[in-house]
Protein backbone atom coordinates (compact mmCIF):
# COMPACT_ATOMS: atom_id res chain seq x y z
CA UNK A 1 0.00 0.00 0.00
CA UNK A 2 1.31 3.51 -0.83
CA UNK A 3 1.95 6.02 1.72
CA UNK A 4 2.52 9.92 1.04
CA UNK A 5 4.50 11.41 3.55
CA UNK A 6 4.97 15.28 3.60
CA UNK A 7 8.79 16.10 4.30
CA UNK A 8 11.03 18.25 4.42
CA UNK A 9 13.71 16.17 2.38
CA UNK A 10 14.07 14.06 -0.46
CA UNK A 11 15.26 10.75 2.02
CA UNK A 12 13.43 9.16 4.46
CA UNK A 13 15.96 10.44 7.11
CA UNK A 14 14.12 13.87 6.60
CA UNK A 15 11.51 15.57 9.18
CA UNK A 16 8.01 15.52 8.31
CA UNK A 17 7.02 18.84 6.84
CA UNK A 18 4.56 21.05 8.80
CA UNK A 19 2.50 21.73 6.38
CA UNK A 20 0.93 19.30 3.19
CA UNK A 21 -0.11 21.23 0.90
CA UNK A 22 3.01 23.57 0.85
CA UNK A 23 6.25 21.18 1.96
CA UNK A 24 9.45 20.97 -0.06
CA UNK A 25 8.89 17.30 -0.86
CA UNK A 26 6.13 14.59 -0.82
CA UNK A 27 7.90 10.99 -0.02
CA UNK A 28 5.47 8.15 -1.24
CA UNK A 29 6.60 4.90 0.12
CA UNK A 30 5.43 1.70 -0.85
CA UNK A 31 4.66 -0.07 2.92
CA UNK A 32 5.16 -3.58 1.46
CA UNK A 33 7.99 -2.83 -0.56
CA UNK A 34 9.77 -0.19 1.93
CA UNK A 35 10.48 1.33 -1.80
CA UNK A 36 10.15 4.94 -2.05
CA UNK A 37 9.99 7.70 -4.21
CA UNK A 38 10.89 11.65 -3.36
CA UNK A 39 8.20 14.35 -5.71
CA UNK A 40 8.82 17.69 -5.32
CA UNK A 41 5.62 19.54 -4.28
CA UNK A 42 4.02 21.19 -7.08
CA UNK A 43 2.46 23.24 -4.32
CA UNK A 44 5.91 23.91 -2.39
CA UNK A 45 5.85 27.56 -3.43
CA UNK A 46 3.06 28.49 -1.32
CA UNK A 47 0.74 30.27 -4.39
CA UNK A 48 -3.12 29.66 -4.70
CA UNK A 49 -3.79 26.08 -5.54
CA UNK A 50 -0.77 24.85 -3.45
CA UNK A 51 -3.11 22.11 -2.14
CA UNK A 52 -4.96 20.78 -4.42
CA UNK A 53 -2.05 20.27 -6.60
CA UNK A 54 -0.29 18.10 -3.42
CA UNK A 55 -3.71 16.17 -3.70
CA UNK A 56 -4.30 15.83 -7.41
CA UNK A 57 -0.42 13.85 -6.92
CA UNK A 58 -1.19 12.17 -3.96
CA UNK A 59 -4.11 10.66 -6.37
CA UNK A 60 -2.36 10.22 -9.63
CA UNK A 61 0.35 8.28 -7.29
CA UNK A 62 -2.42 5.73 -6.11
CA UNK A 63 -1.51 6.73 -2.36
CA UNK A 64 -4.23 5.18 0.25
CA UNK A 65 -2.70 7.35 3.17
CA UNK A 66 -1.34 10.85 4.10
CA UNK A 67 1.16 11.53 7.14
CA UNK A 68 1.79 14.85 7.79
CA UNK A 69 2.35 17.68 10.24
CA UNK A 70 -0.83 19.45 9.90
CA UNK A 71 -3.07 19.97 6.29
CA UNK A 72 -5.68 22.52 6.32
CA UNK A 73 -9.93 21.12 6.56
CA UNK A 74 -10.44 21.65 2.74
CA UNK A 75 -7.74 19.67 1.47
CA UNK A 76 -8.63 17.11 3.92
CA UNK A 77 -11.89 16.86 2.61
CA UNK A 78 -10.63 16.31 -0.88
CA UNK A 79 -8.07 13.71 0.10
CA UNK A 80 -10.91 11.86 2.22
CA UNK A 81 -13.39 11.99 -0.58
CA UNK A 82 -11.10 10.48 -2.70
CA UNK A 83 -10.52 7.55 -0.10
CA UNK A 84 -7.07 8.68 1.38
CA UNK A 85 -6.46 8.53 4.98
CA UNK A 86 -5.08 11.48 6.65
CA UNK A 87 -3.04 11.01 9.93
CA UNK A 88 -1.82 14.31 11.29
CA UNK A 89 -0.26 16.48 14.17
CA UNK A 90 2.53 14.11 13.52
CA UNK A 91 6.55 15.15 13.85
CA UNK A 92 9.51 12.82 13.64
CA UNK A 93 11.82 11.61 11.04
CA UNK A 94 9.83 10.05 7.63
CA UNK A 95 11.52 6.50 8.38
CA UNK A 96 9.82 6.17 12.04
CA UNK A 97 6.49 7.65 10.78
CA UNK A 98 6.70 5.06 8.17
CA UNK A 99 7.78 2.26 10.71
CA UNK A 100 5.08 3.18 13.38
CA UNK A 101 2.28 3.04 10.64
CA UNK A 102 3.55 -0.35 9.90
CA UNK A 103 3.06 -1.42 13.30
CA UNK A 104 -0.43 0.24 13.68
CA UNK A 105 0.75 2.83 16.22
CA UNK A 106 -0.73 5.49 14.34
CA UNK A 107 -3.93 3.83 14.02
CA UNK A 108 -5.33 4.54 17.56
CA UNK A 109 -5.06 8.70 16.61
CA UNK A 110 -6.76 8.15 13.52
CA UNK A 111 -9.83 6.36 15.19
CA UNK A 112 -9.60 9.24 17.91
CA UNK A 113 -9.63 12.07 14.94
CA UNK A 114 -12.27 10.29 13.08
CA UNK A 115 -15.34 10.23 15.76
CA UNK A 116 -15.80 13.89 16.65
CA UNK A 117 -15.81 14.89 12.82
CA UNK A 118 -19.30 12.60 12.63
CA UNK A 119 -21.60 15.12 13.61
CA UNK A 120 -22.93 16.85 9.93
CA UNK A 121 -24.02 20.53 10.29
CA UNK A 122 -20.56 21.26 12.20
CA UNK A 123 -18.83 20.01 8.73
CA UNK A 124 -21.05 22.20 6.66
CA UNK A 125 -20.36 25.56 8.36
CA UNK A 126 -16.71 24.47 8.29
CA UNK A 127 -16.72 24.70 5.09
CA UNK A 128 -18.55 27.69 4.49
CA UNK A 129 -16.19 29.21 5.89
CA UNK A 130 -13.39 27.72 3.92
CA UNK A 131 -14.80 28.44 0.76
CA UNK A 132 -15.24 32.22 2.06
CA UNK A 133 -11.45 32.31 3.10
CA UNK A 134 -10.26 30.90 -0.32
CA UNK A 135 -12.65 33.50 -2.23
CA UNK A 136 -11.47 36.15 -0.29
CA UNK A 137 -7.82 34.89 -1.22
CA UNK A 138 -8.97 34.85 -4.96
CA UNK A 139 -10.28 37.81 -4.96
CA UNK A 140 -7.21 39.64 -3.29
CA UNK A 141 -4.79 37.93 -5.47
CA UNK A 142 -6.71 39.90 -8.74
CA UNK A 143 -7.48 42.84 -7.41
CA UNK A 144 -3.13 44.16 -7.55
CA UNK A 145 -3.18 43.81 -11.11
CA UNK A 146 -6.75 45.16 -11.77
CA UNK A 147 -6.11 47.82 -9.83
CA UNK A 148 -2.63 48.58 -12.19
CA UNK A 149 -5.21 48.04 -15.20
CA UNK A 150 -7.73 50.38 -14.34
CA UNK A 151 -4.84 52.99 -13.03
CA UNK A 152 -3.31 52.65 -16.50
CA UNK A 153 -6.76 52.99 -18.69
CA UNK A 154 -7.08 56.42 -16.68
CA UNK A 155 -3.38 57.67 -18.11
CA UNK A 156 -4.48 56.03 -21.59
CA UNK A 157 -7.65 58.05 -21.18
CA UNK A 158 -5.75 60.86 -20.63
CA UNK A 159 -3.62 61.14 -23.14
CA UNK A 160 -5.35 59.09 -26.04
CA UNK A 161 -7.57 60.08 -28.25
CA UNK A 162 -9.71 58.40 -30.16
CA UNK A 163 -8.69 59.86 -33.70
CA UNK A 164 -5.28 58.37 -32.52
CA UNK A 165 -6.64 54.97 -31.93
CA UNK A 166 -8.70 55.08 -35.04
CA UNK A 167 -5.92 54.96 -37.08
CA UNK A 168 -4.38 51.72 -35.56
CA UNK A 169 -7.59 50.58 -36.21
CA UNK A 170 -8.82 50.02 -40.00
CA UNK A 171 -11.79 49.51 -39.58
CA UNK A 172 -11.85 46.31 -41.99
CA UNK A 173 -13.44 43.50 -39.81
CA UNK A 174 -10.72 41.24 -41.03
CA UNK A 175 -7.55 43.17 -39.72
CA UNK A 176 -9.25 44.22 -37.11
CA UNK A 177 -9.84 40.92 -35.78
CA UNK A 178 -6.19 39.84 -36.33
CA UNK A 179 -4.77 42.68 -34.76
CA UNK A 180 -6.87 42.02 -31.91
CA UNK A 181 -5.76 38.29 -31.62
CA UNK A 182 -2.59 39.51 -32.02
CA UNK A 183 -2.72 41.40 -28.78
CA UNK A 184 -4.63 38.93 -27.11
CA UNK A 185 -2.00 36.70 -27.68
CA UNK A 186 1.25 38.72 -26.26
CA UNK A 187 -0.64 39.68 -23.27
CA UNK A 188 -1.49 37.50 -21.05
CA UNK A 189 -3.26 37.01 -17.42
CA UNK A 190 -5.99 36.74 -15.23
CA UNK A 191 -9.01 37.36 -18.24
CA UNK A 192 -10.89 39.98 -16.03
CA UNK A 193 -8.11 42.55 -17.27
CA UNK A 194 -9.04 41.23 -20.60
CA UNK A 195 -12.56 42.13 -20.19
CA UNK A 196 -11.97 45.67 -18.89
CA UNK A 197 -9.51 46.34 -21.34
CA UNK A 198 -11.43 45.27 -24.04
CA UNK A 199 -14.79 47.08 -22.46
CA UNK A 200 -12.90 50.45 -22.27
CA UNK A 201 -11.31 49.83 -26.09
CA UNK A 202 -15.20 49.52 -27.16
CA UNK A 203 -15.46 53.10 -25.79
CA UNK A 204 -12.98 54.40 -27.59
CA UNK A 205 -14.97 52.78 -31.11
CA UNK A 206 -12.78 49.84 -31.61
CA UNK A 207 -14.95 47.20 -33.58
CA UNK A 208 -16.68 44.52 -31.34
CA UNK A 209 -14.42 42.39 -33.63
CA UNK A 210 -10.99 43.33 -32.63
CA UNK A 211 -11.88 43.78 -28.72
CA UNK A 212 -13.50 39.90 -29.20
CA UNK A 213 -10.25 38.64 -30.61
CA UNK A 214 -8.43 40.23 -27.98
CA UNK A 215 -10.26 38.43 -24.92
CA UNK A 216 -10.79 35.14 -26.41
CA UNK A 217 -6.68 35.02 -27.28
CA UNK A 218 -5.82 36.22 -24.08
CA UNK A 219 -5.82 33.09 -22.18
CA UNK A 220 -5.90 30.65 -25.22
CA UNK A 221 -2.88 31.79 -27.00
CA UNK A 222 -0.08 32.37 -24.28
CA UNK A 223 3.17 33.68 -26.24
CA UNK A 224 4.52 34.85 -22.56
CA UNK A 225 4.16 31.43 -20.69
CA UNK A 226 5.29 29.60 -24.06
CA UNK A 227 8.43 28.85 -22.52
CA UNK A 228 7.00 27.32 -19.65
CA UNK A 229 4.46 25.11 -21.39
CA UNK A 230 7.35 23.91 -23.58
CA UNK A 231 8.99 22.85 -20.60
CA UNK A 232 5.85 21.20 -19.20
CA UNK A 233 4.65 19.13 -22.06
CA UNK A 234 6.71 19.79 -24.69
CA UNK A 235 7.87 21.95 -27.93
CA UNK A 236 5.63 20.07 -30.59
CA UNK A 237 2.54 20.35 -28.28
CA UNK A 238 2.88 23.49 -27.13
CA UNK A 239 3.64 25.28 -30.35
CA UNK A 240 0.46 23.18 -32.12
CA UNK A 241 -2.10 24.27 -29.64
CA UNK A 242 -1.02 27.77 -29.45
CA UNK A 243 -0.83 27.47 -33.56
CA UNK A 244 -3.97 25.86 -34.30
CA UNK A 245 -5.77 28.02 -31.08
CA UNK A 246 -4.41 31.48 -32.73
CA UNK A 247 -6.41 30.26 -36.19
CA UNK A 248 -9.21 28.82 -34.78
CA UNK A 249 -10.35 31.46 -31.70
CA UNK A 250 -9.31 34.33 -34.31
CA UNK A 251 -12.35 32.66 -36.17
CA UNK A 252 -14.59 31.78 -33.38
CA UNK A 253 -14.42 35.90 -31.96
CA UNK A 254 -15.39 36.71 -35.90
CA UNK A 255 -18.11 34.46 -35.67
CA UNK A 256 -19.47 35.10 -32.52
CA UNK A 257 -19.71 38.69 -33.72
CA UNK A 258 -21.18 38.00 -36.78
CA UNK A 259 -23.70 35.89 -35.03
CA UNK A 260 -24.45 38.63 -32.65
CA UNK A 261 -24.96 41.17 -35.36
CA UNK A 262 -27.72 38.61 -36.99
CA UNK A 263 -29.67 38.07 -33.78
CA UNK A 264 -29.34 41.51 -32.16
CA UNK A 265 -29.45 43.35 -35.55
CA UNK B 1 13.61 10.83 -8.30
CA UNK B 2 14.18 12.31 -11.98
CA UNK B 3 11.03 14.25 -11.64
CA UNK B 4 11.97 16.33 -8.75
CA UNK B 5 15.51 17.47 -10.32
CA UNK B 6 13.96 18.56 -13.44
CA UNK B 7 11.18 20.08 -11.54
CA UNK B 8 13.00 22.57 -9.19
CA UNK B 9 14.39 25.31 -11.35
CA UNK B 10 11.05 26.03 -13.11
CA UNK B 11 9.44 26.54 -9.80
CA UNK B 12 11.91 28.98 -7.78
CA UNK B 13 11.75 30.71 -11.38
CA UNK B 14 7.69 31.81 -10.42
CA UNK B 15 8.65 32.24 -6.90
CA UNK B 16 6.59 34.61 -4.72
CA UNK B 17 4.08 35.59 -6.65
CA UNK B 18 2.40 38.38 -4.26
CA UNK B 19 6.16 40.09 -5.44
CA UNK B 20 5.11 40.01 -9.49
CA UNK B 21 1.83 40.85 -8.76
CA UNK B 22 2.94 43.93 -6.79
CA UNK B 23 5.17 44.99 -9.51
CA UNK B 24 2.90 45.99 -12.02
CA UNK B 25 0.70 48.38 -10.04
CA UNK B 26 3.13 50.00 -8.14
CA UNK B 27 5.31 50.66 -11.18
CA UNK B 28 1.35 52.28 -12.60
CA UNK B 29 2.02 54.43 -9.27
CA UNK B 30 5.16 55.73 -10.14
CA UNK B 31 4.16 56.73 -13.70
CA UNK B 32 1.80 58.75 -11.38
CA UNK B 33 3.90 59.97 -9.41
CA UNK B 34 5.95 61.73 -12.36
CA UNK B 35 2.96 62.96 -13.86
CA UNK B 36 1.60 64.65 -11.00
CA UNK B 37 4.88 66.17 -10.53
CA UNK B 38 5.22 67.27 -13.71
CA UNK B 39 1.75 67.86 -16.10
CA UNK B 40 -0.86 67.85 -12.81
CA UNK B 41 -3.88 68.50 -15.06
CA UNK B 42 -3.60 65.21 -17.14
CA UNK B 43 -2.96 63.00 -14.45
CA UNK B 44 -6.11 64.18 -12.29
CA UNK B 45 -8.08 63.79 -15.44
CA UNK B 46 -6.36 60.37 -15.38
CA UNK B 47 -7.45 59.58 -12.05
CA UNK B 48 -10.38 60.33 -11.91
CA UNK B 49 -11.38 58.49 -15.38
CA UNK B 50 -9.97 55.43 -13.29
CA UNK B 51 -12.44 56.07 -9.92
CA UNK B 52 -15.17 56.27 -12.53
CA UNK B 53 -13.86 52.92 -13.63
CA UNK B 54 -13.62 51.36 -10.61
CA UNK B 55 -17.27 52.73 -9.58
CA UNK B 56 -18.52 50.97 -12.42
CA UNK B 57 -17.16 47.99 -11.76
CA UNK B 58 -18.48 47.53 -7.83
CA UNK B 59 -21.58 45.83 -8.93
CA UNK B 60 -19.88 43.24 -10.72
CA UNK B 61 -17.24 42.75 -8.58
CA UNK B 62 -19.38 41.95 -5.35
CA UNK B 63 -21.13 39.18 -7.42
CA UNK B 64 -17.60 38.23 -8.64
CA UNK B 65 -16.44 37.39 -4.95
CA UNK B 66 -19.86 35.87 -4.23
CA UNK B 67 -19.96 33.22 -7.12
CA UNK B 68 -16.04 31.87 -6.11
CA UNK B 69 -17.89 31.42 -2.87
CA UNK B 70 -20.29 29.40 -4.05
CA UNK B 71 -18.12 28.16 -6.97
CA UNK B 72 -15.42 27.00 -3.98
CA UNK B 73 -17.93 25.41 -2.08
CA UNK B 74 -19.27 22.84 -4.06
CA UNK B 75 -16.58 22.70 -6.86
CA UNK B 76 -13.94 20.32 -6.23
CA UNK B 77 -11.13 20.81 -9.28
CA UNK B 78 -8.77 17.77 -8.15
CA UNK B 79 -11.95 15.17 -8.16
CA UNK B 80 -12.40 16.04 -11.64
CA UNK B 81 -8.79 16.69 -12.66
CA UNK B 82 -8.24 13.20 -11.43
CA UNK B 83 -10.32 10.89 -14.24
CA UNK B 84 -10.02 13.26 -17.16
CA UNK B 85 -6.42 11.71 -17.80
CA UNK B 86 -7.94 8.13 -17.83
CA UNK B 87 -11.37 8.49 -19.04
CA UNK B 88 -11.59 7.86 -22.87
CA UNK B 89 -14.33 9.76 -25.28
CA UNK B 90 -16.78 12.20 -24.77
CA UNK B 91 -16.39 11.51 -20.72
CA UNK B 92 -13.01 12.71 -21.41
CA UNK B 93 -14.04 15.66 -23.56
CA UNK B 94 -16.09 16.60 -21.02
CA UNK B 95 -14.23 16.09 -17.64
CA UNK B 96 -10.92 17.63 -19.05
CA UNK B 97 -13.04 20.94 -20.17
CA UNK B 98 -15.21 20.91 -16.73
CA UNK B 99 -11.33 20.99 -15.15
CA UNK B 100 -10.36 23.86 -17.51
CA UNK B 101 -13.79 26.01 -16.68
CA UNK B 102 -13.09 25.66 -12.76
CA UNK B 103 -9.60 25.20 -12.52
CA UNK B 104 -8.56 28.90 -10.41
CA UNK B 105 -4.77 29.98 -9.89
CA UNK B 106 -1.96 31.35 -12.49
CA UNK B 107 -1.88 28.98 -15.52
CA UNK B 108 2.47 28.09 -14.19
CA UNK B 109 0.40 26.37 -11.03
CA UNK B 110 -1.22 24.03 -13.45
CA UNK B 111 1.93 23.10 -15.86
CA UNK B 112 3.33 21.10 -13.51
CA UNK B 113 0.14 18.71 -12.83
CA UNK B 114 -0.35 18.57 -16.59
CA UNK B 115 3.05 17.31 -16.94
CA UNK B 116 2.44 14.77 -14.71
CA UNK B 117 -0.85 13.77 -15.90
CA UNK B 118 0.84 13.58 -19.19
CA UNK B 119 3.73 10.85 -17.94
CA UNK B 120 0.65 8.68 -16.39
CA UNK B 121 -1.05 8.71 -20.45
CA UNK B 122 -3.26 11.73 -20.44
CA UNK B 123 -3.93 12.44 -24.42
CA UNK B 124 -2.62 15.50 -25.37
CA UNK B 125 -6.23 16.28 -26.62
CA UNK B 126 -7.50 16.43 -23.32
CA UNK B 127 -4.78 18.29 -21.85
CA UNK B 128 -5.41 20.88 -25.18
CA UNK B 129 -9.28 20.98 -24.14
CA UNK B 130 -7.98 21.80 -20.35
CA UNK B 131 -5.93 24.56 -21.42
CA UNK B 132 -8.74 26.13 -23.85
CA UNK B 133 -11.47 26.24 -21.37
CA UNK B 134 -9.29 28.14 -19.17
CA UNK B 135 -10.47 30.85 -20.81
CA UNK B 136 -14.21 30.20 -19.29
CA UNK B 137 -14.33 31.50 -15.71
CA UNK B 138 -17.73 31.14 -14.38
CA UNK B 139 -17.47 34.15 -12.09
CA UNK B 140 -16.00 36.58 -13.71
CA UNK B 141 -19.35 36.37 -15.86
CA UNK B 142 -20.75 39.60 -14.10
CA UNK B 143 -17.70 41.32 -15.34
CA UNK B 144 -18.01 40.35 -18.69
CA UNK B 145 -21.70 40.53 -18.91
CA UNK B 146 -21.25 44.46 -17.49
CA UNK B 147 -18.93 45.20 -20.33
CA UNK B 148 -20.92 43.55 -22.99
CA UNK B 149 -24.26 42.44 -22.11
CA UNK B 150 -25.37 38.46 -21.95
CA UNK B 151 -26.59 37.85 -25.50
CA UNK B 152 -22.56 37.94 -26.62
CA UNK B 153 -21.53 36.68 -23.13
CA UNK B 154 -23.54 33.54 -24.07
CA UNK B 155 -22.34 33.49 -27.36
CA UNK B 156 -18.80 33.60 -27.13
CA UNK B 157 -18.72 31.21 -23.63
CA UNK B 158 -20.39 28.62 -25.91
CA UNK B 159 -18.15 29.19 -28.95
CA UNK B 160 -14.70 29.43 -26.78
CA UNK B 161 -16.07 25.66 -25.30
CA UNK B 162 -16.46 24.30 -28.27
CA UNK B 163 -13.44 25.84 -30.08
CA UNK B 164 -11.26 24.16 -27.22
CA UNK B 165 -12.71 20.89 -27.91
CA UNK B 166 -12.11 20.97 -32.03
CA UNK B 167 -8.08 22.77 -31.20
CA UNK B 168 -7.76 19.79 -28.37
CA UNK B 169 -8.79 17.28 -31.45
CA UNK B 170 -6.73 19.44 -34.15
CA UNK B 171 -3.70 19.15 -31.03
CA UNK B 172 -4.24 15.03 -30.48
CA UNK B 173 -3.92 14.81 -34.22
CA UNK B 174 -0.79 16.71 -34.91
CA UNK B 175 1.19 16.36 -32.11
CA UNK B 176 0.27 12.92 -31.97
CA UNK B 177 4.27 11.71 -32.21
CA UNK B 178 4.94 13.30 -29.15
CA UNK B 179 1.88 11.70 -27.25
CA UNK B 180 3.74 8.67 -25.98
CA UNK B 181 2.29 4.94 -26.22
CA UNK B 182 0.73 4.56 -22.96
CA UNK B 183 -1.60 7.17 -23.33
CA UNK B 184 -3.56 5.26 -27.03
CA UNK B 185 -3.40 2.26 -24.62
CA UNK B 186 -5.78 3.98 -21.99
Amino acid sequence: MKIAVSADGADLEASVAQKFGTSEYLLVIDSDSGDFEAIANPGASGQRGAGVQAVVLAISKGVKTVLTGWCSPAVRNQLTANGIEVISELSGTVGELVEKYRKGDLRKQVEAEVAPAAGGRRIDRAALLQAAKSAARQFASLLPILIGVVLLIGLFNAFISEELLASIWSGSPVLDTLWGACFGSILAGNPINSYVIGGELLKYGVSLFAVTAFIITWVTVGLVQLPAEIAALGKKFALVRNAISFVLFTAVAALTVVILNLITG
Amino acid sequence: MTLLKKERPQSSAWKNPTVRGLLFPALVLVAYGILFAIMPDKASVGLKSSANIALSMLLPLGLVFILMLVLNLFLKPAQIVKFFGREAGIKGVILSAAAGIISAGPIYAWYPLLKDLREKGAANTFLAIFLGNRAVKPFLLPIMISYFGWIYVLILTVFTVLGSIVVGYFVGALARVESSLPSRSR
